[in-house]
C-alpha cells in the first residue's frame, strides 16, 4: 500500500490495490492506523482505483478507520471505485458516513466545502 | 453442461482468494456477465470467509468446497467442520456479528442472499455449517 500526504488539508491518501478480502483487510487496517498515528493527520482519503474486488471485509475494515477518523473530528474519502466495490458500498449505506467521488480533486472540493 | 468439482483447502484466509478464483473459471463455460461473475464470487467468498472466521475461529480446519454445473445453474457449496451457528435466524440478521474481536459488517449473510437465487443454511453446534448458494446464468434477457 502506497500513501502520501497532502498537508493543507490534512489528509493520508492511500493507495488500495488488488483484492480486499479478510485476508488483505487486516494487513490495510495496520498499514492504515500506523501511517495514520505517525503522520498525525486528520482525514484519511482512499484511493480505489486499482482495487479489483471487495467483499464485507472491506466494509468492515472501512468502518474501523471511520471510528479511528471520526474520534479525531476527521474524515473519509473513498474515490474512483469500480461499479463491483460501489453496489457492495451502497449496500452498507457508507455513503452517509463517508465522502465518495469520482476524483480525489471532488473530494477536496466537497471537504472544503462541508467544513466552511 | 454439466460439470462438477470437489476439493478440500485448510482454513487460511489465504484460500479465501484460491475459492474465489475457481469459482469464477469454473463458470465460464455459463458465458457470465461482469456483474453476475462478481456477484457469485463475492458471494463464495463471504461464505469461505465465514467458514475461516465463525466455523474454526482462526483455527486449522478444513473447509470442503463443492461446485456443480446443471444446465444454466451452477451450485456451490461451502462445508466446514467446525463449531457451528447455535441461532441460525440470528446469524442471518443483516448487521449481526458473531464475532467481536475482527472488524467485521455483519454482511455476510445478506450479500449472499443478494448476490445468489437461492441460499440454504445448514448448521448445527459442534457439527460445522454447509452453505449451499445457487445461481442461474443468463435468465435475464440476453
Amino acid at each position: 500500500m502506497e500513501t502520501t500526504i497532502i498537508p493543507k488539508q490534512r489528509m493520508l491518501v492511500a493507495k488500495l490495490t488488488g483484492e480486499i478480502d479478510h485476508h488483505s483487510a487486516s494487513e490495510i487496517r495496520y498499514a492504515l492506523e500506523r501511517e495514520y498515528k505517525r503522520t498525525g493527520t486528520l482525514n484519511i482519503a482512499l484511493d480505489f482505483g486499482r482495487v479489483t474486488f471487495m467483499d464485507s471485509a472491506g466494509i468492515g475494515m472501512i468502518l474501523g478507520r471511520y471510528k479511528t477518523v471520526k474520534a479525531m473530528g476527521g474524515n473519509i474519502i473513498i474515490y474512483d471505485v469500480s461499479d463491483q466495490v460501489k453496489r457492495i458500498l451502497e449496500m452498507a449505506g457508507i455513503g452517509n458516513i463517508a465522502i465518495i467521488t469520482d476524483t480525489l480533486r471532488d473530494a477536496i472540493i466537497k471537504l472544503e466545502g462541508s467544513m466552511r | 453442461m454439466n460439470n462438477e468439482f470437489t476439493i478440500e483447502f485448510i482454513s487460511n484466509s489465504e484460500n479465501e482468494r484460491l475459492a474465489r478464483t475457481l469459482c469464477s473459471v469454473f463458470l465460464l463455460p455459463l458465458d457470465p456477465t461482469l456483474d453476475e461473475l462478481s456477484e457469485i464470487k463475492t458471494a463464495v467468498s463471504e461464505a469461505v470467509t465465514n467458514a475461516v472466521i465463525h466455523g474454526y475461529k482462526g483455527g486449522q480446519g478444513i473447509i470442503k468446497f463443492k461446485g456443480i454445473l446443471c444446465g444454466d445453474t451452477v451450485t456451490y457449496i461451502i462445508s466446514d467442520f467446525g463449531q457451528g451457528i447455535a441461532d441460525i435466524d440470528k446469524a442471518r440478521e443483516p448487521l449481526y456479528s458473531g464475532s467481536s474481536d475482527e472488524e467485521r459488517s455483519g454482511m455476510g449473510f445478506s450479500i449472499m442472499e443478494a448476490f445468489t437465487d437461492e441460499m440454504v443454511v445448514e448448521s448445527g453446534v459442534g457439527e460445522g455449517t454447509t452453505v449451499i448458494l445457487k445461481k442461474r446464468f443468463g435468465c435475464d434477457g440476453r
